[in-house]
């Protein structure tokens, strides 16, 4: 199948005095339609800074997208459009859906008229035909009472029904592509359940692709057909979820999978990564990840691995791909 | 458990009286509606709760950070709320808080050593090179380097920061520690860290916590028996083991069903619960949780009727009306 996004060498950097940080450094990746791809990372692995450079939407000055990278949406490269045509594809064609829903509304407007203004920013619609329209998003995003609902304010709305009418909002011209960064992340368990519920079920019924980034394994299990783990400004393994969670190749997958707290492992003490993620200022020589990792030897250190396949479908940058014989048990 | 508890918490109440302007009329909010629990010396109590639940103004009440309206906490059989301040001072050695986040804790413009050796000083434990070497051990203690003692909070990572707040809290040698969702901004890799930490050093003081959370999972890994709070009332409190094998009430239930495992096929979708909690100014008549309970048997009885808190066996409890009737109603 015909990628419906195709992303190649994405390289963002910002440079702050005389320091450069390479956040985002040569990452791939294709997103088919579709398919929900899961995007993994902790704080500072480049996870957020790839999903705005995207839709190009880093400052700049101090952030650079290299020249050479390519993001290419319907055989067009994003990165080259000219702003006036990047603009009719944000939003209508891939739109996003942040963390903070609460920084993200215009507090002063109902959230009704900010789901109408999208509408008639990339459509010829009448004022009466978007309202009507408005209407129908909020009830198909599960809020109660969408008649009454949309001449509400944001401060007036819960975390989780905010996050409902930015999905709305993002919905609003029906996108091939739907960004959703750490959408539930900044709302209650049980709110974070149903709202994860709500972005599978429109998936589904709209027929969209998904890019969903998170932090939390837990969120992308179950949701993502593919998933990419970052660290260090690079996609450090990717591939299909089940093959990823059962056989994580990269040792970076395996530890992050072995710390998430669970329910159902032994109570005793939690298998850690030793140490913490280096800034993006100065990445480690070699692998990116051999400062912490537990199989690491000298050929680590100094020649940084290529992603390469895995008997089990996924790509790592990790050299045990070549030398499994030097996976220590 | 046959000793006494260190901590014993009854029918604490603690409200807020809110409105009173031009636009509002005022009225009072329950945050903290009727809890009791104890917990024993040695023992972490995991209580957990979502926004609003009241578990952080609970955690502040225990410590006099915030006065209560009514109820009575004890603190090594001493009545809290009694206290007088000579005796309130002392109180504050042995009880500690660690917060979620420890960076609008600390002072921006203090080293972090000196944030360590801030209470030391204040509460004369210790001086001059004698509370150098004990920030030094705390450093140690916490796993922090020497190297770190003249860095300011910005220049460190969230669990560095953390284990600041912990050395700072330990720093007077508390028996306590209310630790109010301790590792909920750390990433996964350094969540684990100082989850490890916290253990470790429970085991090497007798520590005593009480280990505030939103999320079962995370508690899991340290709570001996857990308390379930809804909108300012204990829903169930039982020993972790069994809390988590065989919840009673349906909202520990739903909690436990929204926990996502990273694992190819997560189950639970089916008890995802509907609706948000009502808000805690205008609480619903009758069981709290109802308007969003998944239990087949809810009726007329939720909607009126407030379940009491019972014993549903040694060590178990729950306030609900469709779980068993009381072993020994009281």
């Amino acid at each position: 199948m015909k990628p419906l996004l195709r992303v190649r060498g994405l390289r963002t950097s910002f440079k702050t005095g005389r320091t450069v940080a390479r956040a985002v450094d040569d990452v791939s990746f294709d997103l088919l339609p579709g398919e929900t791809l899961g995007i993994v990372g902790e704080s500072g692995s480049g996870k957020t800074v790839t999903a705005l450079s995207l839709l190009r939407l880093i400052q700049t000055p101090p952030g650079h997208i290299a020249e050479e990278s390519v993001v290419e949406y319907n055989g067009v490269n994003l990165l080259e459009l000219p702003a006036k045509e990047l603009r009719r594809v944000r939003g209508a064609e891939i739109s996003m859906v942040f963390q903070e829903p609460t920084t993200s509304l215009n507090p002063v407007l109902t959230v009704g008229s900010q789901i109408a203004e999208t509408l008639r920013a990339h459509r010829v619609i009448s004022r009466r035909s978007a309202a009507a329209r408005t209407i129908g998003l909020l009830r198909r995003v599960g809020i109660p009472e969408p008649e009454i609902r949309t001449r509400h304010y944001p401060h007036q709305m819960s975390g989780g029904m905010q996050q409902r009418v930015m999905i709305a909002m993002a919905l609003a011209c029906e996108p091939k592509i739907l960004i959703a960064d750490e959408p539930t992340t900044a709302l209650d368990v049980t709110i974070q359940a149903q709202i994860l519920e709500l972005l599978a079920d429109l998936k589904r019924q709209l027929g969209m692709a998904m890019l969903l980034i998170t932090h939390d394994l837990g969120v992308v299990a179950g949701i993502a057909d593919r998933v990419a783990v970052m660290y260090g400004g690079q996609i450090v393994e990717e591939g299909p979820t089940a093959a990823l969670f059962t056989n994580p190749a990269h040792p970076y997958t395996e530890a992050l999978l072995r710390a998430a707290p669970r329910l159902d492992a032994p109570t005793a003490r939690l298998p850690v990564i030793p140490g913490a993620v280096p800034p993006a200022t100065r990445w480690p020589t070699g692998c990116r990840f051999h400062p912490r990792c537990r199989h690491a030897w000298e050929r680590c250190t100094a020649e940084p691995p290529p992603p390469l396949a895995t008997p089990t479908e996924q790509r790592a940058r990790c050299w045990l791909v070549d030398e499994p014989v030097r996976r220590k048990p | 458990m046959t000793a006494a508890p260190l901590v014993e918490v009854e029918h604490l109440v603690v409200e807020f009286r809110s409105g009173g302007g031009l636009l509002q009329p005022a009225h009072t909010v329950r945050a903290v509606d009727g809890v009791s629990f104890s917990v024993g010396r040695g023992e972490t109590l995991g209580l957990v709760g979502e926004s609003g639940s009241g578990k952080t103004t609970l955690g502040r009440a225990i410590l006099r950070l915030l006065p209560a309206t009514a109820g009575a906490v004890r603190f090594d059989g001493m009545d809290v709320f009694r206290l007088d301040p000579p005796a309130l001072r002392a109180l504050r050695r042995q009880i500690q808080l660690v917060f979620q986040d420890p960076y609008g804790s600390l002072n921006p413009r203090m080293t972090v050593g000196a944030a360590v050796r801030e209470p030391i000083t204040v509460h004369r434990l210790a001086r001059g090179v004698e509370a150098d070497a004990r920030v030094a051990a705390l450093f140690k203690e916490v796993g922090l380097d020497a190297s770190f003692l003249s860095a300011y909070p910005h220049e460190l990572s969230g669990g560095q920061r953390q284990r600041v707040g912990i050395a700072r809290a330990l720093s007077v040698g508390p028996e306590f520690l209310v630790l109010d969702e301790p590792v909920s901004a750390l990433d996964v890799s350094v969540q684990a860290q100082v989850l490890n930490l916290l253990a470790d050093l429970r085991d090497r003081h007798g520590l005593t916590y009480l280990f505030i959370a939103h999320d079962l999972a995370v508690v899991r890994h340290l709570a001996t028996r857990v308390a379930v709070m809804y909108l300012g009332k204990l829903v169930e409190l039982a020993p972790a083991q069994t809390l988590y094998a065989d919840p009673l009430h349906p909202y520990t239930a739903s909690l436990l069903a929204a926990v996502r495992a990273p694992e190819p096929t997560p189950k639970g979708k089916s008890m995802v619960v509907v609706g948000e909690a009502a808000a805690a100014a205008r609480p619903p008549r009758g069981c709290l949780f109802e308007p969003r309970c998944p239990h087949p048997r809810k009726d007329d009885r939720c909607r009126t009727e407030t379940p009491a808190w019972h014993k549903v066996e040694p060590g178990r409890w729950a306030a609900c009306h469709y779980i068993e009737e009381p072993l020994r109603p009281e």
